[in-house]
């Protein structure tokens, strides 16, 4: 089902934590709410829940208006954090936790229980307490008791950041495709861009509970819609120039050069991503600089670049040999540069 | 992963356990004469309790006499006496029967009002508590005073009390927080007993339950709740509240998070409370004298009657107190497996 939060505020005491948040989860929809700590990420999922009251706007699930009922009421399933299940419950008693609260009969429990447990393999482990589960299991009990209900919505709060590296990558992509089976409106929050890119339909980005952009992954990536956007997605993040732009002529202490932009601006700056960027000779380069650093990463490699007092890093291949202080050129194609105003942060057309 | 260093508190290294075997033989000495020193100490009074209970009056007068068929012949009259003669089942069943419902109630009611005091927020006014004590002096004084039936002038003060919330709630805004309830409560057991026993006294004579078990058990309920709700209130405040949200989203109300998700989880804590109230209430000693006479009197009562005018009848009180002790090392046996620590492994994190 839909969820639709409108102009949703929130204050602890004095301080603001979510400003005038509007929000449309479409039916089936997986939207990722991400954020860096303090965002109001979390405390907007928790509206949603019913886990906190609201100082102002509505919340609906549905056609329900949902703003001032019991979480219990609201018919959602949440994912916590640390899981939080019941240490002194076994698997069994945990996953169907929601049923016997809610006085299902004992037969149609055990079966719901069996099917959800086959779903996310965790069959053998019925009889088993959580302290005797690993990490990854856990996980896993938490996301059966959360989908044996089949609610309206699924709320999750940064599931996957307490399993190590590997099994985050592997349990994302279950969560991905279990959301696609099932087709459940999915409320995830993370702070982790990487999870935001891969498992959302639509990201909101939020900064000091504020919605930032609220979009396809693709469009958030190639045309971030403010100076906090582009410089939130992406790593390494993108690089930035202070400069002015007179009749689409971008100029700098880095250098000048021509943009696809025929506006005029005295505050502007020019970003654009080290994957865009390109090393040439000084010559050809839109600016120069000198190398400041080599980084090896792996597949690739990231040089940064002094330009007059501004860092660039680009991304290079990764055998790519250039000594420290050497003057090298940086080029881009115009496709790929992004011109923002400096005072609002707002994209130029 | 190397191991992080050891940042956990000077105390609780100094009092880890340690084997006795790695100790150097001196301080290994020094230990086991301090833990034999302290094991006399504490056993002494029950061994000595004990014997004094096998022996007849010549012997206890004559004495001390330390080992039975050693130092003197053994002899079973007190116990005879005590158990077959005197009237000693009634008291114990009264002792049983206050002593467990007093403590069943008062943790029950306890917990409730701990889990409440750490999990909701309350505001009282200040206000509303002036009006409320007030009203009641108000209703005192007309019903003893003015001969106003008090059935009148309780449903004058409620409406009063109403009257005045609506009116002066709105403008004096001092509140009293949750810390304030909870002193309020603790300060109740700060007062010595003995300046309540009256007047509970002639609170029971004019409900005519003197003597009766129920006047026994509802004041014991109610002297034991502020150290329930003291001592529990820690043990809640440990339950991440993850756990009671994840339970209150998948459908349960705040009775059946208590009863289902809170209580489970505090059950070592309130094994410890359930044990240390009972003993509170089992030996308690000051209230049952005040409130009971032959039908509801209580072991203590009984022991102590045995200082009769022929001297201290030390061989029937040492028969009543081992039978007294009896019941308390076989509950606290029982109770033994679930005081045990480590019951919130597995609810959070990986």
């Amino acid at each position: 089902m839909q969820v639709t939060l409108k102009n949703i505020h929130k204050s602890f005491g004095a301080v603001d934590v979510v400003k005038g948040l509007d929000l449309d989860v479409k039916d089936g929809e997986f939207l990722v709410l991400l954020g860096a700590s303090g965002s109001g990420k979390t405390t907007a999922l928790r509206m949603i829940a019913g886990l906190e009251t609201v100082t102002s706007g509505t919340i609906q699930i549905g056609e329900r208006d949902v703003t001032n009922i019991l979480p219990k009421y609201r018919d959602i399933a949440m994912v916590f954090q640390s899981y939080a299940l019941y240490p002194h419950k076994t698997v069994f008693a945990n996953i169907a936790y929601p049923l016997t609260v809610r006085k299902h009969p004992r037969a149609e429990i055990e079966a719901a229980v069996k099917d959800v447990a086959r779903q996310v393999q965790l069959d053998t482990l019925l009889e088993r307490y959580p302290r005797q589960l690993s990490g990854g299991q856990r996980q896993r009990v938490a996301l059966a008791r959360a989908i044996i209900r089949r609610p309206a919505a699924f709320l999750m709060d940064e599931p996957l950041s307490n399993l190590d590296a590997k099994l985050r990558g592997y349990m994302r992509a279950e969560l991905k495709h279990m959301q696609h089976e099932l087709g459940i409106t999915t409320i995830y929050v993370t702070h982790d861009q990487v999870e935001a890119m891969t498992l959302a339909h639509r990201v909101a980005l939020l900064d000091k509970g504020v919605l930032q952009q609220l979009d396809t992954p693709a469009t958030i990536y190639n045309a971030p819609a403010n100076l906090f956007v582009a410089g939130f997605i992406g790593s390494p993040p993108m690089n930035f120039l202070q400069g002015e732009l007179i009749d689409g002529g971008f100029s700098s202490a880095a250098g000048s050069f021509g943009t696809r932009s025929r506006a005029t601006n005295p505050h502007a700056v020019a970003g654009i991503r080290p994957e865009d960027c390109r090393v040439t000779t000084p010559e050809l380069g839109k600016f120069a600089g000198e190398v400041f650093a080599t980084e090896l990463i792996g597949d690739h490699a990231l040089v940064t670049c002094r330009c007059s007092g501004s860092n660039v890093t680009v991304k290079v291949e990764k055998d790519f040999q250039r000594g420290i202080d050497e003057k090298i050129g940086i080029g881009f194609d115009e496709k790929a540069l992004h011109l923002f105003d400096s005072q609002s942060g707002s994209r130029l057309a | 992963m190397n191991t992080p260093p050891d940042t956990r508190p000077l105390m609780r290294r100094l009092f880890e356990r340690r084997s006795l075997d790695t100790l150097a033989p001196v301080p290994k000495f020094a230990t086991y004469a301090i833990l034999l020193a302290w094991t006399f100490v504490v056993l002494f009074p029950l061994y000595w309790v004990l014997v004094t209970s096998l022996k007849i009056q010549i012997q206890v007068d004559a004495g001390p006499y330390y080992i039975p068929f050693v130092d003197f012949t053994p002899h079973l009259d007190a116990w005879n006496f005590m158990l077959f003669q005197n009237n000693t089942l009634w008291p114990y069943m009264n002792s049983i029967i206050v002593a467990l419902t007093s403590t069943i109630l008062a943790l029950l009611f306890g917990s409730m009002a701990a889990y409440a005091l750490v999990r909701i927020r309350f505001q009282v006014k200040l206000a509303a508590i002036i009006a409320f004590i007030v009203l009641v002096i108000g209703v005192i004084v007309a019903v003893v005073e003015f001969a106003v039936p008090w059935q009148v002038a309780i449903l004058a003060a409620i409406v009063l009390f109403f009257l005045a919330l609506t009116s002066i709630g709105r403008r004096f805004k001092a509140a009293l927080g949750n810390n304030d309830i909870e002193f309020w409560m603790i300060s109740n057991r700060i007062m010595p007993p003995i300046v309540a026993v009256l007047p509970i006294y002639v609170m029971f004579q004019h409900l005519k339950l003197l003597d009766t078990q129920i006047a026994l058990i509802s004041t014991y309920t109610a002297v034991n709740l502020p150290i329930v709700v003291w001592l529990t209130r820690d043990f809640f405040a440990g339950i991440p509240l993850d756990l009671e949200e994840s339970a209150e989203i998948d459908g349960a109300s705040k009775f059946r998070v208590f009863f289902t998700i809170a209580l489970p989880l505090v059950r070592s804590g309130l094994a410890a409370t359930f044990m240390l109230v009972l003993i509170l209430a089992w030996n308690e000693y000051l209230l049952a004298l005040f409130l009971s006479n032959a039908n509801a009197q209580t072991m203590p009562v009984l022991v102590s009657a045995q200082n009769t005018t022929r001297g201290p009848q030390w061989w029937y009180m040492s028969v009543l107190i081992v039978i007294m002790i009896v019941p308390v090392i076989v509950i606290a046996a029982f109770l033994q497996k679930h005081i045990a620590r480590g019951l919130l492994i597995g609810a959070v994190k990986g």
